[in-house]
């Protein structure tokens, strides 16, 4: 009876198993779509619209990128989440649904861990710690003496609440003793114009947009939230060199699929997407969007994964910052 | 001036390359399609297009974008005319005054005094890049939030004036729609408000739901009660152009909804629906005899089109001469500027100025296009409305879904059309306009999240809309506008209590 048994049970797993493998070998057999949960045309968007032309060169299967935007990307992660685990759903993520929004959220519709495959840390983007003209502060040392003198008075600009820009100044703050108030908008466009209006006096936000803000004088620039020095501004020190030792923050972006895809199929994409991201062509477009290609196996990605959750879990209690 | 001319000649030689010619064909003739099929905006086509354009030199690619754009919001009052139904969401207030002009048989007038006050706004705007872009654009940076509250303020006392029936019933429909724009994530707080643990409403209601709903969806049912008897409003089509009395009376309205959309578009934030809204109102108060207006008055369809026009050429201002996207289509064309590895911000002009200027160049032809394109339509057009009503409706369901379900790749908006369609059948019944709510639904929470800003930044001192000049003077603007339309309902009701008394 328990011989039988076993036979059936290895007989099924055997069987259950079969598809799996001939699906391994010759995959991709049919289009790929990567799910994207912020709107087209945003940084996570074109990052996975770079890589997917990419396999499509090499492999000879179209890859469509499927935009659900919404509620911070939990939305669309929440829907990659549920999809079927044969490597043909694979999501963008972010620093936002993949490091802040698990300590963020009191329920969320995914666990960040549990539900996904780690396939490849794709690309970190510095935020850029930009100041408006009137500021007497020429660098970092001067502004934070400069914040000491006016505790409290200063008002720094974010796209919303529970942005990296926003827990960047968050851990900035805890980490200076500084006091400023946070004024959150709907997306950097808003920041930007009130950052050299005046209306606010500083941001630590994504990169891009202040970039040729900075080169045109209109704002400046005294630290990049990263351990190491942006290509695109090579001139400005990292925040950690300015003289807040140990700060490290910035965004990233992923690729990752729903947890259970085959280890081969994984393994595969993860090897692909290291070998696109050394692509010159690639690095120039990566460049224009200030982030900087990684790679890395499905290991390097998860261990950095577990390290960012625990990270912003840390800077949001302390804060006392809280949605829902 | 000298230089200007220099400029305009570069501009024009890049513009008039073939090659840019055909794109900037392709993208006007694609915007008046998609503004013609309601709900399937400039935001998912750009979206759609966008791959494409990774492969193809960045003048093209951006001529093309920018046609699509301005292309969709002439096309747009396209199906607000002949079938109440805003094929664009500025093209909302078009569906009060447009459609009823349809209604009456002159569809013809209506949609030719839209294409020709487009027309004229598109050139005016794309005259004032040339000229006045960077000075322009500067105007955005005096706006903070204080300003942007007092803004809306004023547009939300006029918002009374755009209702042609009822007060109480317009203020009502204004609260519900404030009510309806609450819900969302706050942005402050970060808070979910009436979203119920449903992720699809965490970012609030989107307007094109709305605007389908209330006005497409609640149109057709209204019709369908009817029945066989329902109106075939094709029996008595009349001339196709406007008589002369009809571009006259057009002119003042055109120009004013030019310069009032030219101001609007210059605004981040502030939307092309805002800038219609303000003619329209405007040109009610100013009107000699404001009961036609609801009834097919030609002055509300050339104000508010022209005004939205204008609002979509000057939003590009910002945009090309500092880098700072208006609204969700410019987001959309910085991504694309991305995509061909330029950085949107001051320095395009100096840079790029075969790119910039090609740009504001192919932006007159693409509306020269748009208006030889859209003329010979009308015949067409109005032809449109001769299907039978039984075949028309399934076809405007069916585009409207899928207009909704484009609009974040989500059910979840279908089904919002939906109720709000009964929703907006319910209303029509009681007599209450959905012109109102959606103004209501627009400005709520953009004033809530500027007051809230405001009072952020001012620590709490509501003295601020008074001492900052620009929101003062707004504010005072919007207190003597609504002294006018109350003061003289509380002297009526007086001299009938006077009346009642001395009886």
């Amino acid at each position: 009876m328990l011989i039988r048994s076993a036979a059936v049970l290895s007989f099924s797993l055997l069987v259950s198993n079969a598809p799996v493998l001939a699906q391994t070998a010759n995959y991709p057999a049919k289009p790929i779509r990567i799910v994207v949960a912020y709107t087209p045309a945003g940084t996570t968007d074109i990052l996975a619209r770079t890589i997917g032309q990419k396999l499509t060169e090499a492999w000879g299967q179209s890859v469509i990128i499927d935009n659900r935007p919404g509620a911070n990307g939990n939305i669309g992660t929440e829907y990659a989440a549920k999809a079927t685990a044969d490597g043909y759903t694979l999501l963008m993520v972010t620093a936002g649904t993949h490091g802040i929004n698990p300590g963020l959220y009191r329920k969320l519709g995914f666990d960040a861990v549990k539900d996904f495959a780690p396939v490849s840390l794709v690309a970190m983007v510095p935020n850029i710690f930009v100041v408006n003209n009137a500021v007497p502060a020429k660098d970092l040392k001067e502004f934070i003496a400069y914040a000491k003198n006016n505790q409290g008075k200063l008002n720094y600009g974010s796209p919303g609440n529970g942005s990296t820009a926003h827990l960047s100044m968050e851990l900035f703050k805890t980490m200076t003793g500084l006091q400023m108030l946070h004024i959150p908008y709907k997306g950097s466009a808003g920041v930007l114009a009130d950052l050299i209006g005046g209306q606010i006096v500083l941001t630590m936000d994504n990169m891009p947009p202040y970039v040729p803000q900075v080169k045109a004088g209109k704002i400046r620039a005294l630290a990049v939230s990263t351990t190491r020095r942006s290509p695109a501004v090579p001139e400005v020190p990292t925040v950690a060199e300015a003289g807040v030792a140990g700060y490290d923050s910035g965004a990233w972006f992923g690729l990752v699929a729903p947890a259970n895809t085959p280890k081969d199929i994984v393994n595969k994409l993860s090897r692909e997407t290291a070998r696109i991201l050394k692509l010159p062509d690639v690095s120039a477009r990566l460049a224009d969007l200030g982030a900087e290609p990684v790679g890395g196996t499905p290991e390097q990605f998860s261990a950095h994964m577990k390290a960012e959750i625990a990270k912003w879990a840390k800077v949001i209690k302390d804060a006392s910052v809280e949605l829902q | 001036m000298t230089e200007l001319f220099s400029n305009l000649a570069l501009g024009f030689s890049v513009a008039l390359n073939l090659t840019n010619l055909m794109y900037c064909f392709i993208g006007v003739f694609l915007g008046t399609l998609i503004g013609v099929l309601p709900g399937i905006g400039p935001v998912a086509t750009i979206a759609m297009l966008l791959p494409i354009t990774f492969n193809l030199p960045p003048t093209p690619a951006l001529i093309m974008l920018a046609g699509i754009y301005y292309g969709a919001s002439y096309g747009g009052s396209t199906t607000a005319i002949l079938v109440n139904l805003p094929g664009e969401s500025s093209s909302v207030v078009t569906c009060i005054d447009g459609y009823q002009m349809g209604r009456q048989g002159r569809a013809g007038p209506a949609l030719a005094i839209s294409a020709i006050g487009s027309f004229f706004a598109g050139t005016v705007g794309t005259v004032l890049i040339a000229l006045f872009g960077p000075p322009l654009a500067e105007l955005a940076f005096e706006f903070g939030a204080a300003e942007y509250f007092s803004m809306m303020a004023l547009g939300l006392v006029s918002a009374v004036v755009l209702a042609h029936g009822s007060l109480i019933k317009a203020v009502c429909m204004i609260l519900v729609g404030l009510l309806l724009g609450i819900v969302g994530t706050d942005v402050n707080s970060g808070m979910a408000r009436y979203s119920f643990g449903i992720s699809e409403l965490s970012d609030g209601i989107g307007f094109v739901s709305v605007a389908m709903g209330m006005f497409g969806f609640g149109e057709i049912i209204a019709n369908l009660e009817q029945g066989i008897q329902r109106e075939v409003n094709t029996s008595k089509v009349g001339s196709l152009m406007p008589s002369w009395t009809d571009l006259k009376m057009s002119f003042g309205p055109i120009m004013r909804g030019t310069a009032l959309g030219t101001i609007f578009g210059l605004l981040p934030g502030s939307h092309t629906v805002i800038a219609a809204f303000s003619s329209y109102t405007l040109e009610k108060k100013l009107t000699k005899d404001p009961s036609r207006f609801g009834k097919g008055a030609i002055e509300g369809v050339a104000g508010p089109e022209s005004a939205n026009n204008a609002a979509a050429q000057t939003s590009f201002i910002p945009l090309l001469t500092l880098g700072i996207p208006t609204g969700a289509v410019m987001a959309l064309m910085v991504g694309a500027m991305t995509i061909q590895g330029i950085a949107p911000g001051p320095q395009v002009m100096t840079q790029k100025p075969d790119l910039f200027w090609g740009m504001i160049a192919s932006m007159w032809v693409g509306n020269l296009m748009l208006v030889i394109l859209n003329l010979p339509l009308i015949g067409m057009w109005v032809q449109f409305l001769k299907i039978p009503y039984r075949l028309l409706y399934p076809g405007i369901i069916l585009f409207c879904c899928i207009g909704a379900f484009s609009v974040n790749n989500s059910p979840a908006e279908v089904y919002l059309a939906a109720m709000f369609g009964f929703f907006g059948y319910f209303s029509n019944k009681w007599g209450c306009e959905p012109g109102p709510l959606l103004l209501g639904f627009v400005l709520g929470p953009l004033m809530e999240e500027n007051l809230r800003r405001a009072m952020l930044i001012s620590r709490g001192d509501a003295t601020v809309f008074f001492t900052r000049p620009i929101s003062a003077g707004m504010l005072i603007v919007a207190i003597f506008l609504l002294l006018i339309i109350v003061v003289p309902q509380v002297r009526k009701k007086r001299e009938e209590v006077a009346y009642e008394s001395a009886d």
